[in-house]
This record gives structure tokens, sequence and C-alpha cells, in this order.
């Protein structure tokens, strides 16, 4: 006698409900129950949830229905989905493999000092450029190079897509209010999903080998912090610098390109600032789904317990990411001087 | 009289959602507390109505929250109006399309802020310059122009500093520089002396007199300041609440106040640099020159320097000539007494 019986035959609905000879066990408590011979006495009175009713009465759902629900609907719609998605994101696939291609292929010798030189270039700080070349050589004596310039590669081109829809993205919004209400709920669910769940669905999607997988995974991830610090940027631009513009009649274009941009620069490189560490912080899970780079290493230290070979390629992370995060904010901060405030 | 260069009609302007609805209580005579108090609306401009000749400077003058900035605004329509007509150069402004109200600002009226407004990015030189690089002229003709009109305001040398490195009242050089290289016939000038201190800011005031009298452009200036205002004033205009109060030559305006707060305004002035022989001199009307003067002296001389001309002795008098013709006499008494505000002079009478 379940507890809601009362409640469904109050409401005439017993004939509607059916039979609830339903013996089938529901549960593994329910088995346990059964084993022992006595119902399950749970709390005097049992939270209506889909489960407790439907005791009382068998049309109500059943809470696995609603996991079972969300499940078939997403496999339904995937035929269409995938048919519209495969070729869009195609081209992802292709930059990242091309990418890595070129990470890999090209030699040491150039790589390395290609990539002190974009340091020196970006920075312009001595310290900054020194600690980037030390630090490659590090990774490098313990044969850790080419790991380092996989993750690379892709932080590379998930960095940069970021960056090309981002910063669009936060212009517009920065221009329509209405266009920011409805997006910052969007970015918040992102920024907030853990990072495994973004997973799930695109491995339903796209198969494991492809290698898009992972790139909309990191670039869904990593694209918040440009798309609001851009939006930010342009709203806090001075608006008397911005009324003179329009007093002096400059176009919708001009004043963008003009004014907001540059003055937005430094916090949308803010923005970017954030936008390669959080690709690096999810190019480590990536690797659940066949990323290559320093993250296999770490999943092989946590699956086979090897203590020391998870250590290294987490301390090559740490390096990694110090290097950028110190090229990108001495650029910034290069940026910032050239336009200080009155 | 010729056609004025700038004409506002009927300007009246409401800020708050429903401007239009509650129009009709302002021009029933609704002041600003109470249409704040029963609509929640905030009125900026009420009724209106001045001429800005082609050549003056047109001083509007009021005290914070009086209205004077958005009245300035209007003139380029950075603020739409509630209601009333904006006539520059004989065009009706609210008439403009998009496209046509954009090449207004870029080719009739330039515009000098009370903050500078200049771009932090860009050097001194491109400052100066945007008003025509936003018009798609070459950039060498916009360097050209801008280095000239730098030189102009006493900033050769300056031209590849940021704003951030130059004190204020360099940077506002470089805001007078960017509304000349515009070379419009109007400009509008927002307070634009205000943020400077005071020695810096007489400076500024001379050299925007010492262009004026060579490029005889329409000024519009914006100030709180009544003796900024007295100083570089044609015409000038009293704003309080939104109205105009009282407007016309400032001399005149100086010795017939017709309100109780121009009055307390005036009272204040240093009557002495500000009037000149010409408000006080009695004309000569056919009547002839006493032989007794002391001298001759211009209609444009401050009674500071005829005071100091006669040392102080009010039995003097003097010739007033402009230029070659004697339009007048002047008597150091007649002086001493217009230097006493009415307000003052009234007040004592009744004392005694």
């Amino acid at each position: 006698m379940a507890f809601y019986d009362k409640l469904f035959s109050t409401l005439g609905l017993s004939d509607w409900c059916g039979d609830s000879g339903d013996e089938a066990p529901l549960s593994l408590a329910d088995l346990a129950a059964r084993a022992g011979g006595e119902e399950a006495s749970g709390p005097l009175v049992p939270i209506p949830s889909f489960d407790n009713l439907h005791e009382s009465c068998n049309r109500v759902w059943q809470s696995r229905d609603v996991t079972n629900g969300i499940e078939e609907g997403f496999l339904a719609a995937k035929p269409a989905l995938k048919t519209v998605l495969d070729p869009i994101t195609q081209p992802l696939s292709w930059m990242l493999d091309g990418a890595l291609w070129l990470f890999e292929a090209m030699p040491w010798f150039i790589m390395v000092p290609l990539l002190v030189a974009i340091s020196w270039y970006a920075s312009r700080s001595r310290p900054v450029t020194i600690f980037v070349a030390v630090s490659i050589m590090l990774l490098a004596v313990v044969d850790h190079y080419d790991v380092a310039m996989q993750t690379l590669s892709i932080i590379f081109v998930c960095t940069t897509i970021s960056v090309l829809f981002g910063v669009p993205i936060g212009i517009a919004m920065s221009k329509s209010d209405r266009l920011q209400k409805s997006v910052v709920p969007l970015l918040d669910l992102l920024q907030t999903l853990p990072t495994f769940v973004y997973l799930i669905p695109l491995i339903f999607l796209f198969s494991v080998t492809e290698s898009k997988l992972y790139g909309i995974a990191i670039i869904l991830y990593a694209i918040v912090p440009v798309i609001r610090l851009t939006d930010l940027g342009i709203r806090l631009v001075d608006q008397d610098v911005i009324e003179a513009a329009n007093a002096f009649g400059m176009k919708d274009r001009q004043k963008l390109m003009r004014v907001q941009l540059p003055l937005a620069l430094p916090n949308i490189m803010a923005g970017i600032n954030q936008t390669i560490m959080m690709s690096l912080a999810m190019v480590v899970i990536a690797s659940l789904v066949s990323a290559p780079g320093l993250g296999v290493n770490v999943l092989r230290g946590i699956r086979n317990l090897e203590l020391g070979v998870g250590i290294v390629a987490g301390i090559g992370i740490v390096l990694l990411a110090v290097i950028l995060d110190r090229v990108s904010k001495a650029a910034l901060t290069r940026v910032d001087k050239t336009q200080v405030k009155h | 009289m010729t056609q004025p260069m700038v004409s506002l009609s009927g300007l009246y302007k409401i800020f708050g959602a429903r401007d239009k609805d509650v129009l009709q209580h302002v021009k029933g005579g609704m002041g600003k507390e109470e249409l704040l108090a029963q609509h929640g609306h905030v009125l900026g401009l009420n009724n209106i109505n001045v001429d800005m000749q082609a050549g003056e400077i047109t001083v509007v003058m009021g005290l914070s929250g009086s209205g004077k900035s958005t009245l300035i605004r209007h003139l380029n329509r950075l603020i739409e109006p509630t209601a009333g007509e904006i006539i520059v150069q004989g065009e009706d402004v609210m008439q403009l399309s998009e496209d046509g109200l954009r090449h207004a600002r870029q080719e009739k009226m330039s515009m000098v802020f009370q903050k500078f407004a200049l771009l932090p990015h860009k050097t001194v030189l491109k400052n100066a310059g945007m008003p025509l690089s936003v018009r798609g002229e070459p950039e060498a003709d916009c360097d050209k122009e801008a280095a000239k009109w730098l030189d102009r305001v006493g900033l050769s040398g300056f031209e590849n500093h940021y704003p951030a490195q130059l004190s204020g009242g360099m940077q506002q050089r470089v805001g007078i520089a960017r509304a000349l290289s515009a070379n419009t016939p109007i400009m509008l000038m927002d307070e634009a002396f205000s943020a400077l201190d005071p020695l810096i800011r007489t400076d500024m005031q001379d050299l925007l007199l010492e262009l004026q009298k060579e490029l005889h452009k329409t000024i519009i200036f914006i100030t709180h300041d009544l003796d900024e205002a007295l100083k570089l004033a044609d015409h000038l205009v009293i704003l309080k609440d939104g109205f105009v109060v009282q407007q016309g030559e400032p001399q005149h305006i100086l010795l017939n106040p017709n309100d109780p707060y121009i009055e307390d305004f005036v009272s204040d002035i240093n009557r002495a640099r500000v009037l000149r022989v010409r408000s006080i001199m009695t004309p000569l009307v056919g009547g002839k020159v006493p032989k007794d003067a002391h001298g001759e002296v211009d209609v444009n001389d401050t009674l500071e320097s005829m005071i100091a001309r006669s040392g102080g002795d009010t039995s003097h008098a003097y010739i007033v000539k402009d230029g070659e013709q004697t339009v007048g006499t002047l008597d150091m008494t007649e002086l001493v007494r217009a230097l006493v505000p009415r307000v003052a002079s009234e007040a004592g009478a009744r004392q005694s």
C-alpha cells in the first residue's frame, strides 16, 4: 500500500491510473524489501517524487524515464544535428590536425628559436624571453618536448578560433542590451557546467577519433572570457571620447575601429589571456577523448598509478601555463602603457 | 540684420520616457521642480529662443543644472530636442538625414570639450588631424593641417607626444587645434576652460580671442564663470533652470540686470575691468566738447585703465573717440558711480 494511493482515489483518477499490479521490482530497495519479506519502511510522508507517485499510479513516469527520455531525444535528434554540425565543424578537425602536423614536423632547432622570438616580439621583456627559452629547454631535457608541442598546437588553434569568434560576439553584445541579456546566461552556463559534461553529448555526436571533438569542447569552455571582456571593455570606453567621436561625425564603423576597439584593447587582451589559460586547463581533460599532448601522460599517471610520469607531465603543464601567461600578460602591459588615461 | 548663423526657436527638452506628453504642462507654465515632483520628468530646456550671429562669440552662461551643456548639444544633435527648431546656416538641423547630420558635424560644427576627450592612444598630431581623417582625407594632408594648427596654438614640438604626457592646459590646446583643423564655420565650446587652473584659463581665453580676431568663426561658448563670459562674449545668454533669463550685449546686461538672479551674479564682478568707456559715456548729441578735457580716450578702453590714467582724480573729464570720430564725453564722477552695482547703490540709498 503506497502512500499516495489515497490521493489518486480522491481525485477520481484510479481508473486512469490503471492497475498498479506492476510486480516487477523497480529498484534495488524494492528487491531488498522483497527479499526481507516486508515493505520498505520509508519516512512518514514520502517526498512526492516520480518514483514514489509511480508506486500509486502506473501512469506516472518513473525518474529513469526522464533520463531515458533525454537520451532518446538526443539520439533522435542526432542524425539531423550530425548532418548540420559535421560539415560546419570539419574545418576545425583539419586545422587541429594541420597544426599538430606542423608543430611536430618543424625541427626543434627552428621551432625553439621561433617560439623565443615570438615571446620577445610579444612581450619586449628580456626576463620573460629568457624564462621562455629556459622552460622549453627544461621540457626538452626530460623528453617532453614533443608532447608539449602537441599541447601547444591545440591551444594555438583553439585560442585563435575563440578570439576570431569571441571578439565579434563581444562587440555585438556591447551594441545591443537585448543580445547581452540573452547571451550572458548562456556564458554563465558554459562556465559553470562541469568540464566533463561538455564531453558527453559531443561523444555521441562525433566519433572519438575525430580531433574536432576535443576542439569543440575546448573552444566552448575557453571562448567565454574573451566574449565577456570584449563586451565589458567596449562598454567601459570613456563616454566623453565617444561623444567627441560623434561630434566630429564618425561613422559607426570608424568609431569602432578608431575609438572603441583600441580603447578596449587592454580588456580584450586580458580576456585573451584568460582564454589561453582556460584552453590549457581543458586540454588536459580533453585527453580523455584522444587529445594528444601532456594530458595523455597525466592520464597515464592516473590510470596506471605511475606517480613520476604524472607529476613530470603536470609540471610540464605548469611550465607551459606560466610561459603563456607571462608572455600574454607582458604583451598586455605593453599595450596598456601606450594609453595611460588622463 | 543679416540672417543669423544659428537660430534656435521654441526649443524644449524634457528628459524622460513620456517627454512629448508632459510637454503641454511645461508649455502651460509648469516649472522644473513641479514637473519633477508631479510627472517624474526633468526639464532640460524651456522655450529657448536665441539667435547666434556669424563671426560673433555667443556665450551661454548659467550655473550647473541650468541646461547650458544640454543646449550646446542640441546644435549638433548629440541630444534630440523634445520640440523646437534648430536652424544652422538656413538649414533645419532637425530635418537632416543621418548622413546629412554626419556631414554637418564634419563640415559645419566642431566641438571642444570640458574634459578634452582626446584619443589617448593617438599622438597629439593624429588627435589634431582627427576631424580631417574622419572625412577620409589623405594622411599627409591631415598631418600637414594638424601641424599647422598645433603650431598656431603654441604646441609645435609636441606632435609626437601622447595626450597623457601633456598638462591639462596643453591637452586643451590640442582640443582647440583639433576643432580648428576641422575648418568649420561654427565652433562649439562646452566649458572648454573650466577644468583648467585660473592662470592657464586666462592664457587660453587670450588665445581664443587672438584666434578669433583672425578667423572670425561663429563660436558658441558655454561657461559657468561670469568673468569669463564677460571677457569673451559679443552676445551673452544667461540660463536658469532651462530658460533664458536675459540675453544681450554683456555690458548692457551688467548695467541693466533684469532679474534678481542676474543681479546676484553681477554683484561680485570686477566692474572696472569689464565695463568699457562706450557703455557709460555721455553720447555727443550735437553738444559741445568740454574745453577743460584732460585728453582723449578710446571707446573700448576699460574703466580700469581710465582710473589708472586719471590717477584717481574724479574731477577729470575726457573726450571719447571712436577711431577718428568724437563720439562722447566721459566724466570721471560718472565712472565712479558706474562702478557700484545698482542693487548696492539702491541699498545704500535706502540706508541714508
